[in-house]
């Protein structure tokens, strides 16, 4: 399912972008999965429960942390089998195991500016992929924050960049106390992904 | 020796509709927004205007007088500030202060029409047992204990329109 295209053939090149981007490191690659293998994985994704979750910062659906099918489970296990080797070699952080949970934000939904680190989870790398919508969003864009701390508060923080959630897209960001981002509000359609975090 | 009762608070939590009428609110609104809101934006507490220790002492008397009647505490102002959202703002629960002295807090609705889906969220151990709706006029009267927060729920953008306009006071007995 998951294929590692031309895009990530030069690591060198993919570990110089991921140092340089801005607010914090992330990258972008699109056509993650073989075009002919989309309708596989969205029968996968057909089979899973969803639920409406809703917080302070969050109101969506999502399947559970843990998935129901084996169907589910086996595509997280290769998406971390194929990925996490490369990634580890590009973020210069080892990432094994990944988890994987599928989001549905429709009309209304959110999720407000948050940093994904907490110290006891043991993230290092977050993903989103985006799947191909029956009704492509509009709104939805995952937005990057940078941040000022001092003595370990944010002082600052101000919108620094926004990524479309176009199908087939897969976004990385290294997980600290500094990457503040949001997913910002759906104002009609429905945007769907993939998304989790990689561990060591 | 302190009770579960105390431990837990949230004794109080009533909404009383149509304390202030729609001009009267319009009147206070008006004399707010020329007092000047300061934005706070750090945003991964809130985003938000806030006004800071308004004055309207005969209107803060009104409802120093309907809480304690509520409550059946003889209470006094502590703080006040105004709180104004518009599309995409939000507060969230751990940017508000925890109250360890069971204070009684008021949120009294001036907002010029109601917004669906703007609430406030007071919570007890992070989970929601009262729900404030967005309905001018209205007041409501929370004794918070120790394990209670309070979020003002995201206002969406899709309605641009949308001001929601809060003042909230805290209320410590005399």
């Amino acid at each position: 399912m998951w294929q590692l295209g031309p895009g990530w053939s030069d690591e060198a090149e993919l570990a110089r972008v991921w140092r340089a981007a801005q607010p914090f490191s992330h990258l972008v690659f699109d056509d993650l999965v073989p075009g002919n293998r989309l309708p596989e994985l969205l029968a996968i994704l057909e089979e899973e429960p969803v639920h409406r979750y809703e917080g302070d910062i969050f109101a969506f659906e999502a399947s559970a942390p843990e998935p129901t099918t084996p169907e589910l489970r086996e595509l997280r296990a290769s998406f971390a089998s194929v990925l996490g080797p490369a990634l580890s070699r590009i973020t210069g952080r080892q990432v094994g195991r990944a988890d994987m949970r599928a989001y549905a934000y429709r009309v209304g939904h959110y999720l407000l500016p948050h940093a994904d680190h907490q110290d006891d989870l043991g993230r290092v790398i977050a993903y989103a992929y985006y799947l191909p919508s029956p009704e492509p969003p509009t709104g939805g864009e995952l937005e990057l924050f940078a941040c000022r701390a001092e003595h370990g508060e944010l002082v600052a923080t101000e919108s620094a960049g926004l990524i479309e959630p176009a199908p087939n897209r897969l976004v990385v960001f290294e997980v600290s106390t500094l990457s503040l981002h949001q997913v910002r509000e759906v104002l009609s359609g429905l945007r769907l992904s993939l998304a989790g975090w990689f561990y060591p | 020796m302190t009770t579960v009762e105390q431990l837990f608070g949230g004794r109080t939590a009533v909404v009383v509709d149509d304390v202030v009428g729609p001009s009267r609110a319009g009147e206070i609104r008006t004399r707010l927004d020329r007092a000047g809101y300061a934005r706070y934006a750090l945003l991964d507490r809130g985003s938000y205007g806030v006004l800071a220790d308004p004055q309207e002492p005969e209107l803060f008397g009104a409802l120093i007088e309907i809480a304690a009647r509520t409550t059946g505490r003889a209470l006094a102002l502590a703080e006040v500030r105004a709180l104004r959202l518009g599309p995409g703002d939000y507060l969230l629960a751990h940017h508000d202060r925890i109250h360890d002295d069971h204070p009684v807090e008021l949120a009294l609705d001036l907002s010029p029409a109601s917004v669906p889906g703007a609430e406030l969220h007071y919570r007890r151990r992070g989970q929601v047992y009262f729900r404030v709706p967005c309905r001018p006029g209205s007041l409501a009267i929370v004794d918070r204990g120790p394990t209670v927060s309070c979020n003002h729920t995201y206002v969406s953008k899709r309605n641009a329109a949308a001001s929601v306009v809060r003042l909230m006071m805290l209320l410590r007995d005399r």
